[in-house]
C-alpha cells in the first residue's frame, strides 16, 4: 500500500490532537479529508451522502483512537487504514457478500453502457456498478495500490481468494465498460 | 485498451476528492457530544491532577445525580409503562454466539449514542449514526433468523 501523500508538518498537529487540541484535529482534517473522502467514496460505490457519512466516521474514531497512536507509521497512512477499514466494515454491516449481491447476468449488456473508457468519470462510474466486495477489491489493489496480502488480511479472506476476486472483477468492470475482456 | 493502458487509466482514478460540504462541523458537534458522553458516563477518565476538571465532574456528578434522583421519584409517584426502546434494548439475544457479541455491542452503541443525542439534540450526525446502528441492528436480526 502506497502511503499517503501529505506534509511532513504534520506532526506537531497529530501530537496536539492526541494531546485533546480540537484546533489542531481541524487542520489535520483539512489536511486529509480529500484523500480520505476520496478512497472511501470509490469504495462506497460513488454513494456522495454515503462516503460523506463514511468520512465523517472515520475522523470521529481517529480522534477517539489517536491518543493510542503510536507514530510508527505516517499520520496520514494510519488514517486513511482506519477509514477504509470504517468504509469496508460498512460494506459488510450491509451484508455485502463477495460477488453475489450483483452477479454477472443482472449487469447491462453492452449495448446498454456505452463504452468510453478512455473517459475518467465512465470508468469511475462503472467502478461504482460492481458488486460491493468485488469493487473493494479493485479499488484497493488497482486504485490504491494495496497488495493482496493487505487486502487479503483487511477482508478476512485468503490471498488466492483476493485475487481470483481481482480477476472476476475486473472482468465485471470490462463487462460493464462494454469491452471484450 | 490494453493491459497497460488499463491498469494506468485505474491507478489515475486515485485522486483527492473534496466532500460536497464541509464536514467539520457535524464532526466538531458529535465529537462535543460524545465527550459530554464521555465525561458524564466515565469520569475515572479524566485526569486526577487537574484540580478544573475534578471541579467540573463534580459539577457534572452532582447534575446527574440530581436528574436520576429525579426521573426515580417522577417513577415512584407515577410508573410509566417502558419505552418501546428501552423495553426493547439488550432483551434480545441471538444464540448464536458470534452474533451475541455483535448483538450486545450495537445494543451498547444505541444506547450511548441515545444520551449523546439527548445532550445535542439538534445533531444530524449523530441521528445519522443512531440510524444507522438501529439498521444494523435490524440487519443482524434478520441474518440471526436466516440462520436458525
Amino acid at each position: 500500500m502506497s502511503p499517503v501523500a501529505t506534509g511532513a508538518s504534520d506532526t506537531d498537529d497529530v501530537r496536539a490532537a492526541a494531546n485533546g487540541d480540537r484546533d489542531a484535529f481541524q487542520r489535520l482534517y483539512r489536511l486529509h479529508a480529500g484523500r480520505i473522502h476520496g478512497a472511501v467514496y470509490r469504495l462506497a460505490g460513488n454513494d456522495h451522502a454515503r462516503a460523506e457519512d463514511l468520512t465523517q466516521d472515520a475522523f470521529i474514531r481517529a480522534w477517539q483512537k489517536l491518543p493510542g497512536f503510536r507514530h510508527e507509521s505516517a499520520f496520514g497512512t494510519w488514517l486513511y487504514r482506519l477509514a477504509v477499514n470504517v468504509a469496508l466494515m460498512d460494506i459488510r454491516a450491509r451484508g455485502a457478500d463477495p460477488v453475489s449481491t450483483r452477479d454477472e447476468a443482472e449487469l447491462p449488456e453492452n449495448g446498454e453502457t456505452p463504452f468510453c473508457a478512455a473517459e475518467r468519470d465512465e470508468l469511475e462510474r462503472c467502478i461504482g456498478q460492481l458488486p460491493p466486495r468485488a469493487r473493494a477489491v479493485v479499488v484497493l489493489h488497482d486504485i490504491e495500490g494495496w497488495r493482496h496480502e493487505e487486502i487479503a488480511g483487511e477482508l478476512g479472506m485468503a490471498v488466492g481468494t483476493s485475487k481470483a476476486q481481482l480477476h472476476r472483477a475486473r472482468h465485471l468492470l470490462r463487462k460493464l465498460l462494454g469491452e471484450r475482456s | 485498451m490494453n493491459e497497460f493502458e488499463w491498469r494506468r487509466q485505474l491507478r489515475d482514478l486515485r485522486q483527492p476528492l473534496s466532500p460536497r460540504r464541509d464536514l467539520w462541523t457535524s464532526i466538531d458537534a458529535a465529537l462535543d457530544a460524545a465527550e459530554r458522553v464521555d465525561t458524564a458516563a466515565i469520569p475515572a477518565r479524566i485526569q486526577p491532577g487537574n484540580p478544573w476538571r475534578r471541579l467540573l465532574t463534580a459539577g457534572l456528578a452532582a447534575s446527574l445525580l440530581l436528574v436520576a434522583g429525579t426521573l426515580v421519584w417522577q417513577q415512584v409517584r407515577a410508573p410509566a409503562a417502558p419505552t418501546v426502546a428501552s423495553s426493547t434494548l439488550a432483551r434480545w439475544k441471538p444464540a448464536d454466539p458470534r452474533l451475541a457479541g455483535a448483538a450486545i455491542e450495537l445494543d451498547a452503541a444505541r444506547m450511548e449514542l441515545q444520551l449523546a443525542i439527548q445532550q445535542a439534540p439538534h445533531s444530524a450526525a449523530l441521528q445519522r449514526l443512531l440510524d444507522r446502528t438501529e439498521l444494523q441492528q435490524t440487519q443482524l436480526r434478520q441474518l440471526a433468523n436466516r440462520a436458525g
